[in-house]
């Protein structure tokens, strides 16, 4: 064993800067890392975290700066080097193979390089080892990625990173998909990591995470880190001032719809399996009155992902039906259902929510009525269209170079911004959402939070299908929880986090945990 | 600008690429590179008579180049421009040996037309086997090539053979269903007409809703689909469009050029408009510059073989390796669907 370097610094940055265009995405950042602690980075959407990272991680090349560990400069700009120098990164967009299955995912980096024959069973054996090994439940290895729900994908990208990472493990926004037990396990994990020495750069928006794992915290703005503290040392209020200045606290009173109201939509007995056969639905009804926001609960993975396709059309139940404002609909079908006034704000924003290859216009417009709206003998009103989204764009406050930069420069916040001002510059009878808040920053979260709030005051039903409990704690006028297809009954708020836990492990008030 | 240059340069250092390693394949084979491309270039711009091939042999490439473009960006991979192309030259075929009794101004609309419908109609096949049985578009549109073909193969042979019955050929269009030529040169109606409908993809495939919804479902169809934009209907109508132009360029080259129906009609326009497609970007703009090149190739390449002993063959060689090099060179592209995004 190499006694430890005098200079505690594990990771060091020396005014290292990006730019994209116009641009500084990274404004001559300096910053030192230590082994052994937990670096908590905060900022806000477009402040240049993933940016930073990625260099780190070799997957961007600054323009100028450098970088050390253990004070050997690194080539910069090679995935390889970064590597090789130890540094795992978990991304904030899956950075899977859809195509192929959990053990061929870990194989990629649990192989090493000069390694070149290709074992997919014993990889698979591997590691399901080192998952029982870190405590982190893995899907099985021969399961397609692809199929998986978003957190079971967030799990894998956290094994995949621990598994390759040799001294600094980069974790960004690893929590916005995860549930609170799921959340404790990841900080269990971290704190493992921590112990041996090395480095955790955690990337999160979530406050009380900060205060919960963290050691120190460095806040970034505008491509610069604009503070380092102990985490110990500063409050939550502190922090967000730090990192947004004041906030001004809305005073959200809205009056809980009455019992009486009409019913916007109702779906009845909703029954559908997964693709392998398992039950992902198991006769769930759902039923939203307008003005009510109803939050559905539960760890991912227990049929959210099901639940959301079947209420947007995209998938067929084998049994049950939806009405929207009392009717049935002709067929069940997105575009049926965007008729008559559904929203959507979907679980994976990549795929389902946007067009990456398009500009931040297009997306605006990527909603079946605004393009009938923007539509004369069959062309598209380009002048119309675009002083439209250029409002929206100020009004959300979405960050970008301009209205036909590419929706792929954006950052995951600002990406998650564009979703949300398109689904709510829409009259609403319902909107089916899945973490609306997934990967906002504290600023942007409240204001989604309002606008949730306004709609319903404005009789949209909302249907929030959420991981974080806070939010749903937060917003929802009832709650019910999900827990292996199975919905519970609803509970007013406000109710003890501890109930809603016992729910969510599938046990019922007075009731045997019901094993499947 | 800045935009143009990063659209324009992969197709420009492709065909760079290209010209570098033919140059060194034709120095190898003891010939002069330099004279070659000199006679390559003279026989497509060096006369009127050079210009006018020029045109005539980018027409088809235009018209299947578009057709791919279309369904490429709608996802759809149409291998079976080819397929479509003789469908559309069949129909004015037999309209054109037939039908005598319509007017020029009528007939020939007509039967343009009805090869644009064959065209479409040989696409649909396709696309019902899509839509319905999930059959990848990619092997349906081969095989639907290789039953265009045959059915072209016996068709000229026996029920559709002259009625002389010396080759295997059918009768010669009459008079009215010919494409008018700026004689004395071959130069044809056609490739106005083609231009036209380059245009018209342009502004159809950006400017309008349709277009637009075509582009979204191509890049990213689940997105689409919660859009609540039709895809289904999306996939249809670009994989029709698609057709009915390759159907076209079938029927304008019948109708211009070879004036009867053959088998070797084609000399494989349908598969080199991939490359065309590609090498366009997808563009209907960009189509237009790549057909024109490839024209300009094909045209100037009897020249290139009479003056500098170059088999004409080096430039299907050239028009390769602009897409080997087209792939090498895009980072995106459209073989391989990178997962990771940086956001
Ligand atoms: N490839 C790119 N091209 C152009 N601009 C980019 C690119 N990548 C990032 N940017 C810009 O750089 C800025 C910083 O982006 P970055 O992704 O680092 O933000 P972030 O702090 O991670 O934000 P978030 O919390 O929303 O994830 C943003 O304004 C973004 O639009
Ligand atoms: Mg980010």
């Amino acid at each position: 064993m190499n006694p430890a370097p005098t200079s505690a610094s594990l990771l060091s940055i020396r005014r290292l800067s990006k730019r994209f265009g116009a641009l500084r995405a990274l404004d001559a950042i300096d910053a030192e890392f230590s082994g052994g602690e937990i670096h908590a980075i905060l900022g806000e959407n477009g402040a240049g975290k993933s940016t930073l990272m990625h260099v780190l991680a070799g997957l961007l090349r600054p323009d100028s700066g450098e970088c050390r560990i253990d004070d050997q400069a690194i080539r910069l700009g090679s995935a390889r080097a970064a590597r090789s120098a130890g540094i795992g990164m978990v991304h904030q967009h899956f950075a899977l193979v859809d195509a192929l299955t959990v053990a061929e995912n870990l194989a990629l980096s649990l192989t090493p390089d000069a390694d070149w024959r290709f074992d997919a069973v014993a990889v698979g054996e591997k590691a399901c080892a080192f998952a029982a090994q870190v405590g982190l439940e893995i899907a099985p290895p021969s399961a397609i990625v692809r199929d998986l729900p978003v957190g079971a994908r967030q799990r894998l990208e956290i094994l995949k990173a621990l598994a390759g990472a040799g001294r600094v493990l980069i974790l960004d926004e690893p929590t916005a998909v995860l549930t609170p037990p799921e959340v404790r396990l990841l900080f269990a994990m971290l704190q493992q990591v921590r112990a041996q020495g090395r480095l955790v750069l955690f990337i999160t928006h979530k406050l009380r995470e900060v205060k919960e794992v963290a050691d120190r915290v460095s806040i970034m703005r505008h491509g610069r880190v604009v503070g380092t503290y102990r985490a110990a040392e500063v409050s939550e209020s502190q922090l967000a001032e730090l990192m947004v200045g004041k906030l001004e606290v809305s005073p959200h009173i809205r009056r809980p719809p009455h019992a009486g109201a009409t019913v916007a939509m109702q779906a009845r007995e909703l029954s559908m399996r997964d693709h392998r056969g398992v039950v992902a639905l198991d006769n769930v009804s759902v039923t939203v009155r307008r003005g009510e926001i109803l939050g559905i609960a539960g760890v991912d993975g227990n049929g959210q992902r099901e639940l959301f396709a079947v209420l947007a059309g995209l998938a067929t139940p084998e049994s049950g039906q939806i009405e929207v404002g009392g009717k049935s609909l002709s067929a069940l079908a997105p575009r049926v259902l965007r008729q008559v006034g559904v929203g959507y704000i979907p679980p994976d924003r990549h795929r389902e929510g946007l067009v990456l290859a398009m500009s931040v216009a297009e997306n605006l417009l990527l909603h079946r009525n605004v393009l009938r709206r923007f539509q004369r003998h069959g062309l598209l009103q380009r002048p119309a269209a675009r002083r439209w989204a250029a409002a929206l764009m100020q009004q959300f406050r979405i960050k970008a170079a301009s209205l036909d930069a590419p929706l792929r420069s954006l950052s995951g916040g600002n990406q998650q911004r564009v979703i949300v001002a398109r689904e709510l510059s829409q009259p609403l009878a319902v909107l089916v959402t899945s973490n609306p808040t997934r990967g906002l920053d504290l600023a942007a979260t409240r204001a989604v939070a309002d606008a949730l709030r306004a709609a319903a005051a404005d009789g949209c039903a909302i249907v929030l299908i959420s991981t974080d409990l806070d939010e749903v704690f937060d917003l929802s006028d009832s709650i019910r929880v999900l827990y292996r297809g199975r919905l519970s009954d609803a509970v007013k708020p406000p109710v003890d986090a501890e109930r809603l836990g016992l729910l969510m492990a599938g046990i019922q008030a007075g009731k045997e945990p019901c094993n499947a | 600008m800045q935009r143009l240059i990063n659209r324009v340069l992969p197709s420009l250092l492709a065909l760079i690429g290209a010209l570098v390693v033919s140059g060194l394949a034709i120095a190898l084979s003891g010939s002069s590179p330099l004279l070659a491309f000199e006679a390559l270039l003279d026989g497509a711009f060096g006369s009127l008579d050079g210009l006018s091939e020029v045109a005539v042999k980018s027409c088809p490439l235009l018209l299947t180049g578009l057709a791919v473009a279309v369904s490429f960006q709608a996802g759809i991979w149409n291998i079976g421009a080819e397929g479509q192309l003789l469908m559309g030259a069949l129909a004015i075929a037999v309209i054109g040996s037939r039908a005598t009794w319509l007017p020029q101004p009528i007939g020939l609309p007509l039967a343009l037309g009805a090869s644009a419908t064959f065209g479409a109609l040989w696409a649909g096949i396709a696309a019902q086997l899509k839509l319905r049985r999930q059959v990848n578009e990619v092997i349906s549109t081969i095989m639907l090539n290789f039953i265009a073909l045959g059915l072209l193969s016996y068709l000229v042979q026996g029920p559709l053979m002259e009625a002389g019955g010396r080759y295997p050929q059918s009768d010669a269009l009459s008079p009215e269903f010919l494409m008018p030529r700026l004689s004395p040169y071959r130069i044809h109606l056609g490739l106005l007409l083609a231009l036209f409908l380059a245009a018209a993809m342009q502004v159809f495939l950006y400017r309008s809703v349709a277009g637009y919804e075509i582009r979204a479902t191509g890049l990213s169809p689940e997105a689409a689909r919660l859009a609540g934009i039709d895809v289904r209907r999306r996939l249809l109508l670009a994989l029709l469009l698609s057709g009915a132009l390759a159907g076209l360029a079938g029927g304008i080259e019948v109708s211009a050029i070879t004036r009867r129906l053959y088998e070797r009609l084609s000399p494989g326009w349908g598969f080199t408009a991939i490359a065309v497609g590609l090498l366009g970007r997808l563009s209907p703009v960009g189509v237009v510059a790549a057909a024109f090149l490839f024209g300009a190739m094909d045209a100037g390449s009897n020249a290139m073989q009479r003056v500098a002993g170059v088999s004409s063959v080096l430039v299907s060689i050239i028009q390769a390796t602009v897409i080997f090099f087209l792939v090498a060179f895009e980072r995106r592209t459209w073989f391989s669907k990178i997962s990771a995004e940086p956001d």
